[in-house]
C-alpha cells in the first residue's frame, strides 16, 4: 500500500516523470471534456458532432483578409532573411495595409506604400538604429 | 533607494500613452500593449523597463473608460460597469464631465491600491521566505487551481487548457540529467530550450486578435455622432465628488483587494463595486441613469486591480490575470525571479516598482484629464492602419528574443493560429499561458520535493505550512465550483 504513494526517481529516466503525469492529467481531462459534450449534446436533443449548424468561421466572414493576412505572413517571413529588414517591410507592410483597407484607388495604394515606408523606418530607427536590437 | 531620471520619466509617461491608446480601442487590452513592447525592454535594464511596463499596464486600464463613456462599449473587461453611467451621462451632453469624473476616480482607485501593494507584499513575502520545495510546489499548484477559477463557466476547459501549457512548457533539455524530451529529432537544435516565452506571448495576445479582426474584415466600431462636440450641458468641476469619498473608498478596497485574490478579474470587482454602490445608496433607482456615483464606483474600482493584482505576482511570483501573466514574463525576460525572495534580493527595483506605478497613475491623470477631448478621439483610429504596424512590432520582437532565430518567428504564427482556434473552441487563453510560465517551476519543485523525500508522496502532506497552503487550494477549487456553476445557471436563464 505504501508503494502507492511513491515515486521511483532513476537518474537516468527522471526527465519523463513531468510529462507523463501531466499526460495522464490532460488524457483525464479530455475525457471528462467529451463526456461533458455529449451530455450536452443528448440534453440539447442535437448530434454531438453537428456540422450544420456550428461553423468554424463567423457568419460572412472576409475570406480574402483572413487568409490574405496568413498568406502573406508566411512569404514575409520566408523572405524577410533574404530581402532584408527595409525592403522586406516596406512590401509587406504596404501588401497589409492594402489588403485591410480593401481599396483598389491609385492614391489609395500610394498612402498605404508611405504609411509602410513611415513604419518600416521608424521601427528600424528606434530599434535597429537607436537600441541596436538585431533585426533581419 | 529608487531610480529615477528623465529618461525613466519619458518611458513612463510614453507607456501611459500607448497604454490608453490600447485600452481605448475596443478589442485591444493593456495585455496586448505590454506583450507587443516588451521587446523595447531590450534595450533597458529592469529598472528603466520596469517604468515602461507598469505605464503600459496603468494606461491600458485606465484608457477602457473612454469608449465605454463614448459608446458604450467597454475597451477592457474591467470597465464593463462605466458605460452603465458614464454612457447616459454623456448622451445627456456631460461626455466631457463623465470622463473627466471616471479619470479623477481611476487616479483614487490607482493610489489607494499602490498603498495596499506597498504594505501588504513584503508581510506575504516574509512569510513564504520560510517555503521549502514543498510548499513552492503547493504554492504554484495553489496558482493552477487559481486558472480554474479563472475560467468563468468553463472550469474543465481552464483547467485543460492550463495542463496543456504546462505540458508545452515541458518541451527542450530536463535540466537534471540534461536530456532532451518531448521535442521531434528534426527541431532537436532549435527547440533545444523549448518555445520561448517572449513569441508565445505575442502570438497568444496580439496574433490570435490579427486573425479575429481579419476574419471580422477589420470593421470599425465607429462614435456614430460626435458627443463630446458642441455644448456640454454640465461641466466638471471637482465637487462632483462632494459626498463621494465613502463609495470613492470602498470601490478602490473592492478593487483592490478582488485583484489580490488571484484568478478573480476586472469586471467581477467594477461589478461588485458597482452592485455594493448601489446597495448603499441613497437613490439606488437613479443609478443606471446617468449617476455619479455609479460612475465613481465602477472607475474606483477597476484601477484598484492595478495595485492589488501585483501583490501575489511580487510575492508568491503568482500570476493572477492575463496582464500580470505577461508582466511575470517581462520579469523573467529581463532575468529577475518573481516570488518571496524577491523584495529582499532586489530592494531598489521593489521601491522603483512602487515609484513607478505613482509616476504612472499621476501621467495618467495628466494625460487624459485635460487633453480629454482629442484623447477621446483615439477610438477612431482605423484598425486597417493599425495592425499593419502591430505586425511589424511583433515580427521585430520575436525576432530579436534570440538574436534572429527563425525558429523564434515562426513560433509567433503558430501560437497566433493556437490562441486564434483556443477562442473558436471557446478555450481559455490565459490559462493556457499561465500554465505555460509555471510548468517548468512546477515540475522542478515537485522533483526536488521527492528528491528530497526518497520519492515519497506524503512529504507535500507533512509540513504545517504546507497544510495551509492545502486549505487555501481546497477553497480556491471550491469557489472555482461555485463561480462555474453559478456562471452555467445564468448562462440556462
Amino acid at each position: 500500500m505504501s508503494d502507492l504513494f511513491k515515486i521511483k526517481i532513476v537518474y537516468s529516466q527522471s526527465h519523463t516523470i513531468g510529462p507523463k503525469i501531466i499526460f495522464g492529467i490532460l488524457v483525464i481531462f479530455s475525457l471528462i471534456l467529451l463526456i461533458q459534450a455529449i451530455m450536452k449534446a443528448k440534453k440539447e436533443n442535437r448530434p454531438l458532432l453537428d456540422f450544420k449548424h456550428k461553423h468554424f468561421f463567423i457568419e460572412n466572414y472576409d475570406r480574402v483578409k483572413l487568409f490574405g493576412t496568413g498568406i502573406l505572413l508566411i512569404l514575409y517571413i520566408m523572405t524577410m532573411n533574404l530581402l532584408g529588414f527595409i525592403p522586406a517591410g516596406i512590401l509587406f507592410i504596404s501588401l497589409f495595409n492594402i489588403l485591410y483597407k480593401g481599396s483598389r484607388e491609385v492614391k489609395s495604394i500610394l498612402i498605404s506604400i508611405g504609411i509602410a515606408i513611415s513604419e518600416t523606418m521608424l521601427v528600424w530607427f528606434i530599434f535597429g538604429y537607436m537600441f541596436g536590437i538585431t533585426l533581419p | 533607494m529608487i531610480e529615477f531620471g528623465i529618461l525613466e520619466g519619458v518611458i513612463a509617461l510614453l507607456g501611459v500613452v500607448i497604454g490608453i491608446i490600447f485600452g481605448a480601442l475596443p478589442g485591444m487590452t493593456a495585455t496586448m500593449a505590454i506583450a507587443i513592447f516588451l521587446p523595447l525592454t531590450y534595450a533597458y535594464d529592469l529598472t528603466t523597463s520596469v517604468y515602461l511596463l507598469l505605464g503600459l499596464y496603468v494606461g491600458g486600464i485606465s484608457g477602457g473608460l473612454v469608449p465605454a463613456i463614448l459608446m458604450n462599449i467597454p475597451g477592457t473587461p474591467s470597465s464593463v460597469t462605466t458605460g452603465f453611467d458614464g454612457h447616459p451621462m454623456a448622451m445627456k451632453g456631460e461626455g466631457v464631465r463623465a470622463l473627466r469624473i471616471g479619470i479623477t476616480a481611476s487616479l483614487f482607485g490607482g493610489i489607494l491600491s499602490l498603498v495596499v501593494l506597498a504594505l501588504f507584499t513584503p508581510v506575504l513575502a516574509r512569510l513564504a521566505i520560510k517555503f521549502s520545495a514543498v510548499e513552492k510546489f503547493l504554492i504554484i499548484l495553489f496558482a493552477m487551481t487559481v486558472i480554474a477559477a479563472l475560467s468563468k463557466g468553463k472550469m474543465t476547459k481552464g483547467i485543460f487548457t492550463g495542463f496543456l501549457g504546462v505540458f508545452i512548457s515541458l518541451m527542450g533539455v530536463f535540466p537534471d540529467n540534461q536530456t532532451l524530451r518531448l521535442v521531434p529529432s528534426m527541431f532537436s537544435m532549435e527547440l533545444r530550450d523549448g518555445f520561448q516565452l517572449l513569441p508565445v506571448l505575442i502570438g497568444l495576445f496580439a496574433f490570435s486578435q490579427l486573425f479575429q479582426e481579419a476574419e471580422k474584415g477589420m470593421r470599425q466600431t465607429m462614435m456614430h455622432t460626435d458627443i463630446l462636440k458642441g455644448h456640454q450641458s454640465k461641466k466638471f468641476s471637482f465637487k462632483d465628488f462632494k459626498g463621494q469619498f465613502i463609495n470613492m473608498f470602498r470601490s478602490a478596497s473592492i478593487g483592490t483587494f478582488m485583484g489580490i485574490l488571484p484568478g478573480i478579474g476586472g469586471s467581477a470587482a467594477s461589478l461588485l463595486a458597482y452592485s455594493q454602490c448601489k446597495t448603499f445608496s441613497k437613490n439606488p433607482e437613479k443609478l443606471g441613469t446617468g449617476a455619479v456615483e455609479g460612475l465613481v464606483a465602477s472607475e474606483s474600482a477597476n484601477n484598484g486591480l492595478t495595485g492589488g493584482a501585483l501583490v501575489p505576482l511580487l510575492s508568491l511570483g503568482i500570476p493572477g490575470d492575463s496582464t500580470t501573466a505577461v508582466l511575470i514574463g517581462a520579469f523573467i525576460l529581463q532575468g529577475i525571479q518573481v516570488g518571496p525572495l524577491f523584495i529582499t534580493q532586489n530592494p531598489v527595483i521593489w521601491n522603483t516598482i512602487l515609484f513607478a506605478l505613482l509616476i504612472a497613475n499621476i501621467f495618467m491623470f495628466i494625460v487624459m484629464f485635460y487633453p480629454i477631448k482629442y484623447i477621446a478621439k483615439i477610438i477612431n483610429i482605423p484598425k486597417n492602419k493599425l495592425y499593419p504596424g502591430i505586425i511589424l512590432l511583433c515580427i521585430v520582437g520575436a525576432f530579436s528574443t534570440r538574436s534572429g532565430n527563425m525558429v523564434d518567428v515562426f513560433t509567433l504564427v503558430i501560437f497566433g493560429l493556437v490562441g486564434y482556434i483556443f477562442s473558436k473552441l471557446d478555450l481559455p487563453v490565459t490559462t493556457f499561458l499561465i500554465g505555460f510560465i509555471l510548468g517548468r517551476d512546477l515540475e522542478k519543485y515537485f522533483i526536488d520535493s521527492l528528491k528530497g523525500s526518497g520519492g515519497n508522496l506524503s512529504v507535500f502532506f507533512s509540513r504545517p505550512i504546507g497544510l495551509a497552503v492545502w486549505v487555501l487550494i481546497f477553497a480556491s477549487l471550491a469557489y472555482a465550483f461555485y463561480d462555474n456553476r453559478k456562471h452555467h445557471k445564468e448562462a440556462s436563464l
